[in-house]
């Protein structure tokens, strides 16, 4: 992550009021498209509105559609919100499919701002159950009472034994051997 | 944030802790790799680089570290006053005479990436010669970070029963001559 990144507007990834858990509302009410009537960079535009508009119109009953002609000037279409919110997109120049495409994103999209930083990929309502961490967490209850500084705690954590300490363990046993041996000779004979 | 134990679940979260670490007979710039972890708080499970989250890390005995091979004699610390012909040389065993705590804390500093932060990290990062620690630090303490190496025994500073109980293999003839 740049640093260019921290003055970005930043959130999580949120659906508006829980939208599409038990009810969908939908979130574009109201769409402007204009355009002009004779110049060339509308000519997309102008084929959308003879013949998708009113299909597009039907299968979104929750959005107002406006069409808004006017002379010589490059087709855009604008998107309002229920958050208030307000898109633009310029239709300049684009031919039908392209245009097709870019208007049927509109009513899909929560009218979020576009440049929006996650702060995270995931947003969830219920944090974790078993309890949030804290340096205290799976601590050694040891170190309570503990007064520093404390060799024992210091020490590296020796999983395997050191060749010293086997040789001296070794050493142990057979004098604890030779001590008992000749106690044994005595009982048996 | 919903009430006032949601607060208080942020503090312990992010309470500042406080490390020990016990530099005898250790690698200052292996140390150092470790000791910057703890002063950034990259140990934590919550570690974010916006959230200021490092803890305080107490170094003890650095009068005692240990460098490998030649270094004490080989390794050189360079100064420059900033006027011509200001630069200097410091070898590492003359430096470690001057101040025992700064080849740690180049060391440490080092060992982090020069951006505006290290001063800031740096600041959280107490050194100490020798094992005595102000009574206002030491009371701070709640955790110690484990040695990387084990600190060897001198048969000079160990007890004497000891060294008459310890396993021989052979004993020396009476008439050797030890130079």
């Amino acid at each position: 992550m740049s640093n260019s990144h921290l003055l970005l507007l930043s959130g999580f990834p949120r659906a508006p009021l829980q939208n599409g858990i038990g009810r969908y509302v939908p979130q574009l009410k109201r769409m402007t498209i204009k355009f002009c009537k004779s110049s060339g960079d509308s000519k997309g535009t102008r084929e959308f509105i003879e013949s998708k508009l009113v299909d597009f119109a039907k299968e979104n009953p929750g959005t107002v559609v406006y069409v808004k002609p006017r002379r010589h000037r490059a087709p855009c279409v604008q998107a309002e919100y229920l958050n208030g919110e307000e898109h633009h997109i310029s239709l300049h120049n684009m031919s039908l499919e392209e245009t097709t495409k870019w208007i049927n994103l509109l009513p899909m999209r929560s009218g979020r701002p576009t440049n929006l930083r996650l702060r995270k990929y995931w947003h969830t309502d219920s944090p974790s159950i078993q309890g949030v961490w804290s340096p205290f967490t799976n601590r050694d209850p040891a170190l309570n009472l503990a007064q520093f500084p404390m060799e024992e705690f210091s020490k590296r954590k020796n999983l395997t034994k050191t060749a010293t300490e086997i040789i001296l363990e070794r050493w142990q046993e057979q004098k604890e051997k030779d001590s008992t041996a000749p106690v044994q000779e005595k009982t048996t004979s | 944030m919903r009430n006032i134990f949601e607060r208080v679940k942020q503090w312990n979260t992010l309470t500042r802790i406080w490390h020990l670490y016990d530099a005898k007979w250790q690698d200052p710039f292996d140390s150092a790799k470790v000791i910057q972890k703890y002063l950034k708080g990259l140990h934590k499970p919550i570690y974010h680089p916006l959230a200021d989250c490092g803890d305080h890390v107490v170094v003890i005995n650095c009068k005692e570290i240990a460098m490998r091979g030649d270094e004490w004699r080989k390794r050189a610390y360079f100064h420059h006053t900033g006027y011509a012909g200001g630069g200097t040389y410091t070898l590492a065993w003359e430096l470690h005479d001057k101040n025992p705590l700064m080849i740690m804390k180049k060391a440490v500093y080092r060992s982090m990436k020069g951006n505006l932060q290290r001063r800031y990290t740096m600041e959280r990062l107490h050194l100490y010669a020798e094992e005595n620690v102000p009574q206002d630090i030491i009371e701070n303490i709640s955790s110690v970070i484990p040695q990387l190496r084990d600190v060897p025994m001198r048969l000079d500073r160990m007890p004497e029963d000891q060294v008459k109980g310890y396993p021989k293999i052979w004993d020396l003839p009476k008439d050797y001559v030890v130079r």
